[in-house]
């Protein structure tokens, strides 16, 4: 197989370069009629932290370089470099989609998006008539890949972001959410972040407090919450069985007494404070109040090391799953090469039957050619089955290419195939 | 029968070990295998003990009620069905091994010691006690299982508040599933030794002629009684939580177990018939 992969990712490469590199859904479009020049087939699959691009050649003489030089053309970015780029043939091209999809070869390992963004960027190249059966059979089994992969492995449990995390830790506290009120103190990306990953754990009540109003609106819309004024934040903070805060403010914004007048008023009730700012927005001694349980970054961090480890040690899984099913792509693909002889052979015995059969067409009454017709079909379809099937198990076993190619040679010389009459549709056995 | 008695009385702690262990190595092994079928262990398990209890009241022609080691063994099975019941009703199935532990040391010491023949008192084939000792029986399964889970509370909760997160974090249920499961076995156990001691207080006072409401036993129960119901009201009323609800569950099992051994050991009490 000559497929081509070039790929430039977290390990080749640092993250400046790799976010110069990216390409968008029009990029894409706009990019892939110039691989369309070395490549009968190809898919791009660019995201923030890796670009790929797999490719057949349909000329010979194409090297990987002229490939990132088409790159450079079209989205040219000057600290780029060669060695940026790592570069994988056949096999191990195959082997390096069917890593990316499954997500082990991700930055955070077991990252569930890749698989919807590999499917996406198949569906690019499928719309503009650059993927053939071959893609079609690599991609369809890529995402069959990444699929088992989540059902079968443990790649993708466990929190393995801060905010995340702290999900998990206030799961471990209430049975559930549904009946719970939560506070996100602060409205960039973290707080986001947390506050969306409540909203999906279904919270019953979401608050934003904010010190710049407009970005509290924006994120209690986002999330279809309310705001609290971050003027008046500690006379509310009783009302709350969850807060998280992750604010750039350089001292504590809720301390000690703060916590004991609220667990006074909510008369013990216990209360799940999650700090995910740096410097710290919640004075840690809150944690020696009963029913209060206060995380900060650094206990957070210990859960996000567990569940990477934990995803870590999936990896041989997969590569199990990874390694079945390139043994069933390349069984497919080895009977490729049978095809066209296979084709030829049934080609000629057709002709051979069709020559004898007009000779007798008008020797015999209607009735009889309609029944020597059948019968010689038969006979043919009888006569060619044998050798077929053999051929066929041959090269899906894929473990004797020698004996395969040997085989069709010898068919060839004994038959004097033509296999030319076939390269049209060479590949259309699927 | 008493040759399937005595195979079924060797058989059961092995049962109860097999459950045990599965719940056990579910409970450690991240791989989940026994996760659905550790159920059909105890399942099992619990029919054949069930089989084992008719077969003794067919062939001795009274409830196993009338020693020590038939009590233990009704112990064992009301315990793991009780369990068994909680389960089927809140699908928390991480903390079988707890409470099933119970049950084997229950059945490994009746299984050792039971006789399976002896002379039976009469006073102890009257249908009422039957009732009054098995609704005791139960109400301490409940608040067995109650500890349990109040004691795994305190476990999680200690591990929440030192940031650690490990096994007992990553296998229990929420501080607020293993709070509301110990104050429903709690109240269970409530109602059902509430129930026995009120067919105690009929029934005692006729059967026996030296009965006396200052008996050790019965004032020992009384106080188990009122730290139980102080608990059940300091979480209605009050609406307290976790610990300090936890405290009167641990408090109340403590005191009954310890209670239990000193006046059947120490104390001159009418109530003691093994």
């Amino acid at each position: 197989m000559n497929l081509i992969g070039i790929s430039i990712n977290h390990r080749s490469s640092p993250i400046e370069i790799r976010e110069s590199v990216h390409l968008n859904r029009n990029e894409i479009v706009e990019f892939i009629p110039s691989l369309k020049e070395v490549f009968s087939d190809g898919v791009v699959i660019s995201t923030c932290n890796r670009t790929e691009i797999f490719g057949l050649p349909s000329i010979y003489s194409i090297s990987t370089n002229s490939i990132i030089e088409s790159l450079q053309k079209y989205k040219p970015v000057a600290e780029l470099k060669p060695e940026h780029f790592s570069k994988y043939f056949s096999c191990g091209a195959v082997k390096h989609l069917f890593n990316v999809a499954s997500g082990i070869d991700s930055l955070v390992i077991g990252d569930s998006q890749i698989l919807g963004q590999v499917k996406e960027a198949f569906e690019i190249s499928d719309d503009m008539n650059f993927a053939g059966p071959v893609f079609h059979r690599l991609f369809d089994t890529a995402i069959k890949v990444g699929k088992r992969t989540i059902k079968e492995t443990g790649i993708g449990e466990g929190a393995v972001t801060i905010s995340y995390a702290a999900v998990q830790v206030v799961e471990k506290i209430f049975a559930g959410l549904e009946k719970k009120s939560a506070l996100v103190i602060g409205a960039g990306e973290t707080g986001e972040l947390a506050a969306l990953h409540l909203k999906d754990k279904g919270i019953g009540k979401i608050f934003i407090a904010n010190r710049t109003t407009e970005r509290a609106k924006s994120l209690a819309e986002k999330v279809i919450g309310e705001i609290v004024p971050f003027q008046s934040l500690k006379e509310h903070l009783h009302n709350f069985d969850i807060i998280i805060s992750a604010t750039s403010a350089d001292n504590f914004i809720i301390v000690h007494s703060d916590i004991l007048n609220a667990m006074k008023k909510r008369k013990g009730a216990p209360i799940v404070l999650m700090d995910i700012a740096i410097p710290r927005d919640i004075d840690p001694d809150v944690r020696k109040v009963d029913n209060v349980f206060y995380n900060d970054m650094d206990s957070l961090k210990i859960i996000v090391d567990q569940n990477l480890q934990k995803r870590r040690n999936e990896i041989p899984n997969v590569e199990n799953i990874i390694m079945e099913e390139m043994i069933g792509f390349f069984g497919w693909y080895n009977t490729l090469e049978v095809v066209p002889t296979i084709k030829t052979l049934r080609n000629f015995f057709d002709q051979i039957r069709s020559d004898e059969l007009d000779k007798l067409k008008n020797k015999v009454s209607e009735e009889d050619f309609c029944k020597i017709e059948d019968m010689t079909r038969r006979l043919i379809g009888r006569l060619l089955h044998n050798p077929t099937v053999k051929l066929r198990e041959l090269a899906e076993a894929g473990n004797n290419i020698q004996k395969v190619t040997t085989n069709s040679i010898i068919l060839k010389e004994l038959f004097n195939l033509d296999l030319s009459q076939n390269d049209g549709d060479a590949i259309e056995k699927e | 029968m008493i040759p399937t008695l005595e195979l079924i009385n060797i058989l059961l702690p092995f049962l109860y070990l097999l459950t045990f262990s599965a719940y056990a190595f579910d409970f450690y092994n991240e791989k989940r295998f026994l996760a659905n079928s550790k159920r059909i262990f105890l399942f099992t398990t619990l029919i054949v003990h069930i089989f084992y209890l008719l077969i003794r009241t067919i062939e001795f022609d009274h409830t196993p009620i009338t020693n020590k080691f038939e009590i233990f063994s009704i112990l064992a099975f009301s315990i793991s069905f009780s369990y068994f019941v909680l389960e089927l009703l809140t699908d928390v199935r991480g903390t079988g091994s707890f409470i099933i532990l119970f049950s084997l040391m229950f059945q490994i010491v009746s299984s050792l010691f039971i006789e399976h023949n002896y002379v039976v008192p009469e006073v102890l084939r009257n249908r009422l006690l039957g009732i009054h000792v098995i609704s005791a029986l139960l109400g301490y399964s409940g608040i067995t299982i109650s500890a349990v889970y109040g004691l795994l509370f305190l476990l999680l909760y200690k591990n929440l508040r030192a940031n650690k997160f490990g096994l007992i974090f990553n296998r229990l249920p929420s501080l607020e599933i293993l709070e509301k499961l110990s104050f429903y076995s709690l109240m269970i156990g409530f109602v059902l030794l509430t129930a026995a001691i009120v067919i105690g207080i009929v029934w005692l006072p006729s059967a026996f002629p030296d009965f006396s409401y200052g008996d050790p036993k019965l004032i020992g129960t009384a106080f188990v009684w009122i730290i139980y119901g102080a608990g059940i009201i300091s979480k209605i009323a009050a609406n307290w939580y976790g610990r300090k609800v936890i405290f009167f569950s641990l408090a109340g099992f403590v005191f009954a177990v310890v209670s239990l051994i000193l006046t059947s050991t120490f104390a001159n009490t009418f109530h003691s018939f093994y």
